[in-house]
C-alpha cells in the first residue's frame, strides 16, 4: 500500500506538524513582553471619545427671548478664572484650567421654578452619573446661602470623575442657576472661590 | 507507524472532526450570549480545549448547573483537520490530470486553515480617535491594557516603558525595561469600580485603598472588585495597586492605577533620586511612524430622520520618516490602506467632531481570497469534467 517515497512524505508531514505547533506556541506567548520605546513629545490635545467639551443644552422656544429680557447681572471674576463672552442662554461663562484639571462655570436664568429644587439637583446628579435622591435626603444635599440679598441654595455633588458645585436662586418668579462642573480635583480646590463668587453676584432688582 | 498514518489519513476522522466542528460552533453560539463575541472567539476557537457549562439564565438553570461538556477547541480541530488532509494526500491521493481539480480544492482548504491561524497570531485591531483639525499618531484597543512609565525629561522625545497587564495578573516582580526600577502588582482587578470613600464611615474602612502615593494622597478613594462585563460596547475598568521598588530594592510606595484615572486627571509621578516618571494604566497603545490628521468629518442623514446615510473622514497622512504626505477620503467599504495597516470608518463622537477609525493590521489578508479562488476554480474544473463526461455518455 505504501510506496518507496513513504519516509520523505512522513518527514514532510511531521515538518508541517511541527510548524503548526510552533505557530500555535508562538501565539500563546504573543504580546507578553515588557518593552521600551521613544515617541515624539506629546501634546495634551488628545481626543477624548467619552466626553464632549460642552454638552448641548436644548433651548426651548421662547427661552432665548426670556434670557435676553432677564435682569442684568454683575459679579467679581476670581483671578484664576478665565471669562468668556455670554453664549446663547448663558448670562456668564468661565473656564478654569490648571494643573488639577479643567472646569466650566455657567450662569443661566429660566422662567418659573424649572420643576423645583429637587428636580434640578437630580438633573445635575444625572449629569455626573449619580443616582437620584428623594425629597427626604434633599436637605442633606443643599445648604442655604444668600445671593444678591435673596435666599438661595448651595450644593456640592461629588461624582467619580466629575463633580458639580451649584448655586440655585429663586428670584422674583424666575430661577438663576450658577453651576461649576469639572474634574473632581479642581472642584475640590475651588469650593471657597465658588462660594465667594456666589456672594459677589448682584442681580438688577426692580421689584423692591 | 502504519496504523498511526492510517488513522490520521482516514475519512472517518474527517467526518468526526467536521461533526465536532459543528458542535463547537453550536455551543460557541450559545455562549456568545453571555461572553460576547471577543471572549467567545478566544475561548472556543483560539484554544485547544473548552468546557461549556449550562447557563444559569437558561430554563432550569439552577438545577442543571452541574452539566458541563468538554469540547475540543478550534486550534485542536483545525490542527487535526490539517494533518488529516495532508496525511490523506500523502497516502491515498495521486496527482493525476483527472484529480487536479480535487487537489486544487484541497490546496485552497489547506491555505484557508493556515491563513486562519496566521490571522489569529499576527493580526491586530485597534481604534484611532481624532478630533476635527487634530491629529493622532497612535491607536488603542480597549480590550487590552498596559502599565506605562513615561519619562518626559527630554525636550523633543518622551521615553515610554510599557508592561502588559497580563504580566501583572500573576503578582510577580517585573523589572521596568531600560531602567533600574521594578514593579509588583499587590492586587490586580480586570474590572472594578472606583468610588470616593464616604468620610469616616466604618463599613468603608474594609475597602479603603492600600495605596499611599499619587492620586490617593489628594482624594480618598475606594476600589470595589466587579465581575468582567463581556457585553458589546462595554469597557472594563482595569485597576491595580502597584508597588514600585528602586535599584536597592527599597519600596518607593504603593500607587493606585486604573484606566479611568486618565488624561482628565493630573498625572501620577514616581520621583527617584535621578529622575521623575509618570505612571499610568491605560488602554494598550500602538504608535505609528506617521500621523493622521482629520481635516473634516461628515455625517449625512436621510432627510427628516436620524438614520445615517453616509459617514466619511477626510484625512491627511503625514509620514515622519519618508517625508511623504497623502490625502484620503475614508468611508463605508472604502478604507485607507497605508503602511501595512487598513483604516476603516468605524464610529464618531462629540457631536460629529471626532472621528473613530478602526485600524487593522493583517498581513495575511489576501490569503483567504486566494484560497477561495483556488477552491472555486477546483470545483469548476472537477464538476465541469463530470459534466462533459455525462454529455459524452448521453451522446452515445
Amino acid at each position: 500500500m505504501f510506496s518507496e517515497k513513504q519516509p520523505y512524505i512522513l518527514t514532510n508531514i511531521s515538518l508541517i506538524g511541527l510548524l503548526v505547533i510552533g505557530l500555535v506556541l508562538l501565539s500563546a506567548c504573543e504580546q507578553q513582553a515588557a518593552e521600551s520605546y521613544t515617541i515624539p513629545k506629546e501634546k495634551s490635545t488628545v481626543a477624548t471619545t467619552s466626553q464632549s467639551e460642552e454638552p448641548k443644552m436644548q433651548v426651548l422656544p421662547g427661552m432665548q427671548s426670556f434670557a435676553d429680557s432677564a435682569s442684568g447681572i454683575s459679579y467679581q471674576t476670581p483671578d484664576s478664572w478665565t471669562e468668556f463672552p455670554p453664549s446663547s442662554i448663558r448670562k456668564a461663562n468661565f473656564k478654569i484650567d490648571n494643573a488639577s484639571g479643567t472646569a466650566e462655570v455657567s450662569v443661566t436664568v429660566f422662567p418659573g421654578d424649572v420643576g423645583g429644587t429637587l428636580a434640578n439637583i437630580n438633573r445635575w446628579r444625572q449629569q455626573i452619573s449619580l443616582s437620584p435622591i428623594d425629597q427626604a435626603s434633599l436637605k442633606e444635599n443643599i445648604s442655604p446661602i444668600i445671593i444678591s440679598n435673596h435666599q438661595g441654595y448651595f450644593t456640592k455633588l461629588e461624582g467619580n470623575t466629575e463633580s458639580i458645585l451649584g448655586g440655585i436662586l429663586p428670584f422674583h418668579g424666575s430661577t438663576w442657576f450658577i453651576k461649576m462642573q469639572g474634574d473632581i480635583l479642581v472642584i475640590e480646590e475651588e469650593v471657597d472661590t465658588f462660594k465667594s463668587f456666589l456672594s459677589s453676584i448682584r442681580i438688577e432688582d426692580n421689584h423692591h | 507507524m502504519h496504523t498511526l498514518l492510517k488513522f490520521f489519513s482516514s475519512l472517518r476522522l474527517t467526518v468526526v472532526l467536521l461533526t465536532l466542528s459543528l458542535v463547537l460552533i453550536f455551543f460557541g453560539t450559545l455562549d456568545q450570549v453571555e461572553y460576547g463575541i471577543w471572549e467567545t472567539q478566544k475561548r472556543y476557537f483560539e484554544s485547544f480545549l473548552v468546557v461549556w457549562s449550562y447557563p444559569l439564565q437558561a430554563p432550569a438553570g439552577a438545577s442543571l448547573q452541574w452539566l458541563k461538556i468538554p469540547l475540543p477547541g478550534g486550534y485542536l480541530l483545525g490542527g487535526f483537520l490539517l494533518i488529516n488532509l495532508l496525511a490523506a494526500h500523502a497516502t491515498r491521493f495521486k496527482l493525476t490530470w483527472k484529480k487536479s481539480g480535487l487537489f486544487c480544492i484541497h490546496f485552497g482548504l489547506i491555505l484557508l486553515l493556515i491563513s486562519e491561524l496566521l490571522t489569529d497570531i499576527v493580526s491586530e485591531e485597534s481604534q484611532m480617535a481624532i478630533d476635527e483639525g487634530g491629529q493622532a499618531n497612535y491607536s488603542e484597543t480597549v480590550l487590552e491594557n498596559e502599565l506605562v512609565f513615561i519619562d518626559r525629561s527630554q525636550s523633543d522625545l518622551d521615553t515610554v516603558h510599557t508592561i502588559p497587564t497580563t504580566l501583572l495578573e500573576k503578582g510577580k516582580r517585573i523589572a521596568i525595561p531600560d531602567s533600574d526600577l521594578s514593579v509588583r502588582a499587590i492586587q490586580y482587578y480586570p474590572n472594578a469600580k472606583i468610588a470616593r470613600a464616604p468620610e469616616a464611615s466604618e463599613a468603608s474602612a474594609l475597602n479603603r485603598t492600600i495605596a499611599n502615593r499619587g492620586i490617593v494622597e489628594r482624594i480618598d478613594l475606594q476600589v470595589f472588585e466587579q465581575p468582567m462585563d463581556y457585553s458589546q460596547d462595554s469597557i472594563d475598568t482595569a485597576t491595580a495597586f502597584i508597588e514600585i521598588f528602586d535599584a536597592s530594592d527599597t519600596s518607593l510606595g504603593i500607587w493606585l492605577v486604573s484606566n479611568v484615572i486618565d488624561e482628565r486627571f493630573p498625572p501620577q509621578t514616581i520621583q527617584t533620586d535621578s529622575k521623575s516618571l509618570e505612571i499610568a494604566l491605560r488602554f494598550k497603545r500602538t504608535y505609528h511612524p506617521f500621523t493622521v490628521e482629520l481635516l473634516d468629518f461628515t455625517h449625512e442623514k436621510y432627510p427628516g430622520t436620524e438614520i445615517p446615510y453616509n459617514f466619511s473622514s477626510e484625512v491627511f497622512v503625514n509620514d515622519l520618516n519618508q517625508n511623504k504626505k497623502q490625502k484620503a477620503l475614508i468611508y463605508m467599504n472604502h478604507p485607507l490602506r497605508y503602511g501595512g495597516l487598513t483604516f476603516y470608518q468605524a464610529s464618531f463622537a462629540n457631536e460629529d467632531t471626532t472621528s473613530i477609525l478602526q485600524v487593522v493590521k493583517n498581513p495575511g489578508w489576501l490569503l483567504p481570497y486566494i484560497s477561495v479562488l483556488l477552491m472555486g476554480l477546483g470545483m469548476c474544473f472537477q464538476f465541469g469534467m463530470h459534466f462533459i463526461k455525462f454529455l459524452r455518455k448521453a451522446k452515445h
